[in-house]
Order: structure tokens, then sequence, then C-alpha cells
């Protein structure tokens, strides 16, 4: 065997090999070329191109039937198995979130603030530490805001000093906070809270707009 | 699957057909997207394109009908749950398609096929059946009946290749080999399937 011989012989091999994928379209340029280069002096590959697409239309004639299998994949979602898997699933993703040095720099600032806030509130609440006769009377809180989840203490901090709010309560379930702000720039503050890019939501509770 | 135009080269007609239902893989990445959110309106458009495509691939694997549900279910319960871990290197087609091979390869390890229908082909049929309808549910029992002479690899390759138009690449990914062992399955697989195939060869050309 020569070695022109042996060229072509590994030309059929590799132009027959990839003729199924010339036959559906599935080559690149380059390899789509060899294999055309090659069918037209190869008798015996384009015979195998006739038989591959004859495959491919007989496969394309066997249509499978489309089962109703949905509303049974549909009740493995809700099974109990599914709901384990998934709270098992959230918690680990929970936890490694919490694991991230940014995020868990992030939740102690916020635990230190709830343990600030809540300390001060409690401290508010004990009448041994009243002036005698001088202590005002509790406010109640007219406004109701939500933070973003990476707002820092110092940054909510700094958000209720810059215009004259106190915290009332919160969080509440839902993470939102009580808050009591001057009533008469209150419509003001909510517009200032509202364009704040830490502020997800400022709203006003009591019904009054003043 | 669908047919774009066909190309004529050196007097062959070449299918160019995409690999894929009429979904595109846009909008397949956006209901993944909203599946990573437990979104289950998004999983069940998901589930509508891929049912057909996956039923057809795992009947050629495990053969057996309630086997193929069972090995369909698992592999979309695996898509809703790891949704979050497909990091689009590859297809989405690809990745669900490996899913359905690896757990199909696990149902057959449980399940080997069901025995051969030895009356196969002195059996007659009651009912009434128009000449051309019998020829086409004929030419369908004889390739069902030469898909079988392939080991499960070859199928798999066969399928991916015939009826869903994957390319080479594609297929290596989804049954985890090098793209050489691919054209090297195909090629035998071709091989044996003109072989097992009733008639002389011309009569599938």
């Amino acid at each position: 065997m020569n070695d022109s011989t042996a060229f072509d012989l590994n030309l059929h091999k590799e132009a027959e090999e990839l003729l199924p994928w010339y036959t559906t379209g599935q080559l690149d340029r380059a390899e789509q070329a060899l294999v055309e280069r090659h069918l037209s002096g190869c008798d015996e590959c384009r015979g195998q191109l006739a038989f591959d697409r004859r495959m491919i239309d007989e496969f394309a004639a066997l249509t499978p039937e489309i089962d109703t299998g949905w509303m049974r994949l549909r009740a493995r979602l809700e099974s109990p198995q599914s709901w384990k898997h998934r709270v098992r699933t959230e918690a680990l993703a929970a936890w490694r979130s919490l694991a991230r040095p940014s995020v868990a720099a992030f939740a102690f600032a916020q635990l230190l603030f709830l343990v600030v806030a809540g300390s001060i509130l409690l401290s508010l609440s004990r009448p041994a530490y009243r002036a005698l006769a001088s202590a005002p009377p509790p406010q109640s809180a007219n406004v109701i805001a939500m933070f973003r989840p990476n707002t820092t203490e110092s940054q909510i901090r700094e958000l209720l000093q810059g215009n004259g709010a106190s915290l009332v309560g919160g969080p509440t379930p839902a993470d939102a906070y009580l808050l009591r702000v001057p009533a008469r720039s209150r419509q003001a503050v909510l517009q200032r809270l509202r364009s704040d890019s830490h502020v997800l939501m400022a709203q006003p509770i009591d019904g009054n707009p003043s | 699957m669908r047919e774009v135009p066909t190309v004529n080269v050196a007097g062959t007609a070449i299918r160019r057909r995409t690999a894929g239902p009429p979904a595109s893989a846009l909008v397949e990445r956006e209901l993944l997207d909203r599946i990573k959110a437990h979104d289950v309106d998004a999983f069940e458009r998901l589930y509508r394109i891929y049912q057909p495509r996956l039923a057809r691939f795992l009947i050629n694997l495990v053969k057996r009908p309630q086997l193929v549900e069972e090995v369909l279910d698992d592999t979309m319960m695996v898509v809703w749950q790891t949704a979050g871990s497909f990091r689009g290197t590859s297809k989405l087609s690809t990745w669900v398609f490996a899913i359905a091979y690896r757990k199909a390869l696990k149902a057959r390890a449980r399940w080997p096929d069901p025995l051969e229908d030895g009356e196969w082909d002195t059996r007659v049929s009651n009912d009434p059946m128009p000449d051309a309808e019998l020829q086409r549910s004929r030419i369908h029992d004889a390739l069902d009946r030469a898909m079988r002479q392939l080991s499960t690899e070859q199928r798999a390759v066969v399928d991916l290749t015939y009826f869903h138009g994957l390319g080479y690449r594609d297929i290596a990914e989804i049954v985890g080999c090098p793209v050489d062992t691919v054209k090297t399955r195909m090629f035998h697989a071709r091989r044996r399937l003109k072989q097992a195939l009733p008639g002389t060869l011309a009569d599938w050309l």
C-alpha cells in the first residue's frame, strides 16, 4: 500500500464516519467540505448517504405518543419527599449564603442592630429609669419601612438620624420597621426615604397623609 | 423536529434539521430561570417540550413503557430540583438528555429488556389494515427489531443522531465518552442495522 492509497483510505473512513451528521446538517464547514469532496468520487459513501437519509426519514415517521404524564409528575412535586428535599436544599443554600464573609458580616451587623435597638426599647419601657414626672408619653409609629437586605446597621442609623426619625418597633415578620417621624414633615421624609437606594418601601401607617 | 431548507451538494440532498422542538433555546433558558425560582407553570411548559423527545429517546433504551415513564419522571424531577446548578456551559437539551441517559442506564441494570416476541414475523393481525398502513407498520416493526440487535450505547447514539438530529459533540457530552467513540459506535451500529434489516440493502435505499 503506497502513501497515497493509505491517505485515501483514511479519508474514506473519516468521511464515512461523518456521513450521518452530514446528512442531518450538523457538521462544521470544514467537515462538510471534506465529506463533499470525498462523496463526488466514492460510490460506497453515496450509497451510505442514501441509507442514512432513509433511516432519518423512517425514524422521523416513528412519532412517539404524547403521554399525559404531567399530572403524575405534578403530584410528585407536591409530595412530602419533594417538600423535604426543597426545605433541605433551601436550608443548605441559606447556610452556604450565611457562610460567605460579606453576608456573615451583614448578618452580624443586623444582629447587633437588633440587640442595640432592643436594649433601647427595653430601657424605655422600664419605669424605674424614668425621671419623675418628666417622661414623655410613648410615641406611636407613623411610618412603616423596609430596607434592602444588604443595608448595614450604620446606613439605617444614618437614614433615621438624617430624617429625624426614630425606631419604634420591628422587625415585623415581614422584616419591616416601625418608625416615628415628625408629623409635620412626614410627607417629605417619606419621599426622601422612598428615593433612597437602601429603602425598599416606606408608607404612612395611620392613614393620615400629613 | 423541524426541517429547514434542503441544500443540494454534489448531487445529494442533505437535511439540515434543527435539534430542538419549536420552542427556541432562548425560551427554554427563560423557562429554566423561572424553574430556578420554583415556578411550576414554567416547569410544566418545559416538561411538555421535553416529554415527547425524552419518551422517544428512552423507549429505545429501556424498552418497558412503565420504566420509560419512571425514568422520564425521575429525569424531570432532577431538572426541577437541580435547575439552580445548571451553569449553561452546555446546551440545556444536552444537560437534560445526559440526565436521562444516566437514569436509563441505572434502570436497565435493575430491569433488563423484556424477552423477544418470537412470533413476530409469523403473526397475522385480525384487524383489516390498508396496504399502505400495513407496509408502514411492517417497516416500523423491522426497524424496531433491527434496533434491538444493537447495544444500548449504540442505540442511544443512533437515535440521538437520526431522530433527534444532534451533532456528535453534543452526543459525546450526553453519553459521557470521547467524540471519536461516538463516531465509531455510529459506524458499527449502521453496519449492524444494515445486516439486521430484512430484505436487501437496495430495499432500504
